[in-house]
């Protein structure tokens, strides 16, 4: 049996196991609690749970971080309105409609679907029994009693559901669980505030009727559509940077996915240094930029095979410049672009200021030890790690360094001669040996360049 | 010191007097006041920000709380300190005069508010019934936002408005309503007190978090393409300052064309980034610089790979495409004419304005089928504007 049918296998005994739990747990409320269906429920029940089908169907999530989330507010809207309704099951109801994602449906993924309802049932159930505990009698508590029975109804939902929903995450990613857990945790965290928007939801509801529900779902409708309009220029920046990117690896052959493993081991570096997620990204944009003044050395001088001249040497050195340059005119990258070069990079070595610019040179140093270039053949790993450590404090950041080599190390990967993923087409087969690059010292003279 | 800073001290400060009042005359009024006042300076500096659209602060949803639950005159006692609190803070404008400016702005703006809540609600009568409540409260709600309109025609010394941006308006007006009935609710029924100007504050804030990402990012974005159409200039292929003096004349040619404002921003995007191509290619050898037709198709395709950027490629690769093929469904041909007009016109003149007359002449006595006459006509309507012909051919 192999490891995807044995991860399918679970995450069908997981399906089953949750659904029969909840619907027998669900069942036994029902019979023990107070249900009450009258007209204004029955109205209460078709309102929310067209609203949170609507919320679960346009919620905007950035990748990581905070999104417009309606889905909780309309949940602890539903724990409000039926508690003074008498409705027990209303908001384990609302939660099951809230589940339902119309493009699961689409595909028939039924066990999804069936899946995420339990889900949602299961943790709305545990959310009203404490909500209805919390707030006793009725609604008619004080503000300060229902804004803490709220909270903790909400807490409460996301306390279940988040463990839940990451078990099949977890198995399907091939993911530890506690990673995906503590990443659902991380983002339901930011969308607590709308819990609290879901007080004032359902109150309005309660006191002031449906009519008034359009006052605040109108606002939010408009956060939401300007959440993505942003996310939709910011995927466009991406594309934007990664194209250009992908221009430039046109012009150079030997550097074909280097802008991208320079970020990734620039990322690896930020974790390490615990960066915040602005941080990360602006890391993640300078390095991938961080050769884009390339684009105005001649394609010759980049893909010529062997040692280059002085004076070509000159014109390829005009990238570091006009990279910085090209950095400096975009304000958000502007704080890390003045040092992007060799020299002012290792100038940082002491760690003091701005520490980005050293992390890209060591990354940018460890992809072009471990890559083909058109002058010299991959090095091994561990001859790049040596060369990373023997120059640590002088000639690179030792922070960076050691967070680099930590990094690949914990995450067991590697790079260099013999993994290298790109196979290369060679006009002149590049020598093996050599750490250094074309740089000075490793140039050939003017006239001997002449010399046919 | 930073925004949030003055914030806090804002915000503190109005919570500071509230408890002060509350020691000292335990059940008064006026320490609701206070937080309210407290809520209105900082409100001041949160402000709503739309594309194309002056900035809105959310503190007139707080002036409709503050007009709800005050009288007229104690309203506008809370308003003036608010607004001076702010004064004090503020960073911008700059300037005294300015921000004194602004401060007589933002009390008119408040006190519109405060007049029109409490005119309506004496004019409709009793009992204060839900209906209302909520058109007195979305009127008073849209007085400020009448009243800053005003002040900025008045400023701009130009009529009309400009329905961009819009939605933060509306997003304003539903916001304040809310806040301000959930503040005492109706006829003494159903009241949050605070809590509900403090719990639908949320939606506010999280529509000035979506502005201010957008805008961010829009700049941003901007600044990239901006800083990629250097990349030629920086590289010695291209005389400095070319790409933003093209972009300039064809926003302008656009313009005058009646170009809409989403063609034209493609426009200024395509003359920013039309010699990208050039980067990519092979030097000829013999110091010539590549054929342009080439640098465009190179150009265009490397846009071509974003579909954000793909119009953009299309008015590249339009702009050595003969005219006289265009279609009435192929926008694009005509934009790669006003770029490549714009394109020739600045590489004769090397934007020097006094050569821009002759440029224009050598532009008008090229051959028939290289340039768009209507193109041509809309440059010397655009470069007479600017009072740079002379010697119109």
């Amino acid at each position: 049996m192999n490891l995807q049918h044995k991860i399918e296998q679970m995450i069908h005994v997981t399906v089953l196991t949750l659904c029969s739990f909840t619907v027998a747990l669900v069942t036994a409320a029902a019979l023990s609690s107070e249900n009450a269906f009258s007209t204004e429920c029955i109205v209460a029940l078709l309102v929310l749970a067209v609203f949170a089908l609507a919320a679960t169907n346009s919620d905007v999530t950035a990748r990581a971080g905070l999104g417009i989330s309606g889905n909780v507010m309309v949940l602890v809207a539903a724990l409000v309105v039926f508690r003074e309704y008498g409705l027990f099951l209303g908001p384990v109801i609302v939660g099951c409609c809230g589940a339902v994602d119309f493009t699961q449906l689409r595909q028939h993924a039924w066990e999804k679907v069936a899946f995420n309802a339990a889900a949602d049932a299961l943790s709305m159930l545990a959310a009203t029994i404490v909500f209805w505990a919390m707030t006793g009698g009725s609604t008619s508590a004080s503000t300060s009693r229902l804004l803490l029975a709220t909270a903790l109804g909400a807490a409460t939902y996301l306390g279940v559901h988040a463990p839940l929903i990451s078990i099949p995450v977890a198995l399907s990613c091939d993911e530890p669980y506690v990673h995906v857990l503590r990443q659902i945790v991380a983002f339901d965290v930011v969308a607590f505030p709308f819990a609290l928007l879901g007080l004032g939801l359902g109150w309005v509801y309660l006191e002031l009727g449906a009519a008034v529900v359009p006052l605040l779902v109108v606002p939010i409708l408009i956060a939401r559509s300007t959440f993505a309009s942003y996310l939709e220029l910011k995927a466009g920046q991406e594309q934007t940077i990664e194209t250009l990117i992908l221009a430039l690896e046109a012009k150079d052959r030997y550097t074909a996915g280097h802008a991208q493993r320079v970020a990734k081991f620039s990322e690896y570096v930020g974790a390490e240094l615990r960066f915040g997620q602005r941080r990360m990204e602006r890391l993640r944009y300078a390095a991938l930029m961080h050769d884009i003044g390339k684009l105005v050395v001649p394609n010759q001088l980049l893909n010529k095979p062997g040692r280059l001249t002085e004076s070509e040497f000159e014109r390829v050195k005009r990238h570091e410049p006009v990279s910085v340059e090209l950095l400096h005119r975009i304000d958000f990258l502007a704080p890390v672009a003045g040092d992007t070069t060799t020299e002012a990079a290792t100038a940082a070595v002491d760690g003091a200021g701005i520490i980005e610019p050293a992390i890209i040179h060591v990354a940018d140093a460890f992809d072009a030890m471990t890559s083909t270039r058109a002058y010299r053949r991959a090095l091994s790993q561990e001859t790049a790690f040596a060369e990373l450590r023997a120059g640590a404090g002088t000639q690179f950041n030792a922070q960076c360094v050691d967070a680099l080599i930590a990094a690949i190390e914990r995450r067991d990967e590697h790079y260099g001669a013999g993994h290298e993923v790109d196979d290369h087409d060679w006009a002149v087969t590049p020598p093996e040996a050599g750490t250094g690059s074309a740089g000075l010292g490793h140039l050939v003279h003017e006239h001997e360049a002449a010399t046919p | 010191m930073r925004r949030w800073l003055r914030l806090l001290v804002l915000l503190a400060g109005g919570a500071a007097v509230a408890i002060g009042i509350e020691i000292a005359h335990p059940g008064s009024p006026w320490a609701t006041l206070a937080l309210i006042g407290g809520a209105v300076a900082a409100g001041e500096l949160v402000e709503l920000e739309p594309p194309l659209r002056p900035a809105l602060p959310i503190s007139f949803a707080f002036m409709v709380v503050l007009a709800r639950l005050a009288s007229v005159q104690d309203a506008a006692l809370v308003l003036l300190i608010a607004e001076l609190a702010t004064f004090l803070v503020r960073s911008e404008p700059t300037s005294v005069e300015g921000r004194l400016a602004l401060l007589a702005e933002r009390l008119l703006e408040g006190m519109a508010a405060v007049l029109v809540y409490h005119g309506l609600t004496d004019s409709l009568g009793d009992p204060p019934t839900r209906g209302k409540v909520l058109f007195a409260l979305a009127v008073a709600a849209i007085a400020p936002l009448v009243v800053a309109e005003t002040a900025r025609m008045v400023r701009d010394r130009h009529l009309g408005t400009s329905p961009h941006g819009r939605m933060a308006d509306v997003a304003l007006v539903t916001s304040a309503t809310l806040m301000a009935i959930s503040a005492t609710g109706v006829d003494g029924h159903g009241g949050m007190g605070l809590w509900g100007p403090a719990v639908f504050t949320i939606p506010l804030l999280a529509a000035w978090y979506s502005y201010e990402h957008l805008a961010l990012i829009r700049r941003t974005y901007d600044q990239t393409i901006r800083a990629l159409g250097a990349a030629p200039e920086l590289g010695g292929m291209v005389r400095d300052g070319h790409a933003e003096r093209v972009a300039d004349l064809t926003v302008a040619i656009g313009t005058a064309a009646g170009f809409s404002r989403h063609e034209v921003g493609e426009l200024e995007t395509a003359a920013l980034l039309h010699h990208l191509g050039q980067v990519c290619l092979d030097e000829p050898g013999d110091g010539r610089p590549p054929e342009p037709v080439s640098i465009a198709q190179a150009g265009a395709s490397i846009l071509r790979g974003t579909p954000l950027l793909a119009p953009a490629g299309d008015i590249i690769a339009a702009e050595w495409m003969p005219y006289r093929e265009r279609v009435a469904s192929r926008p694009s041909v005509v934009s790669g004419q006003i770029l490549k007009v714009a394109s020739a016109f600045d590489e004769l003149s090397d934007g020097h304005p006094e050569r821009a007359g002759l440029a224009f002449e050598a532009l008008c006595s090229a051959p028939d089928y290289l340039y768009d006459a209507q193109v041509i006509a809309a440059l010397e309507v655009v470069l007479d504007r600017r009072g740079l012909l002379d010697q119109p051919c």
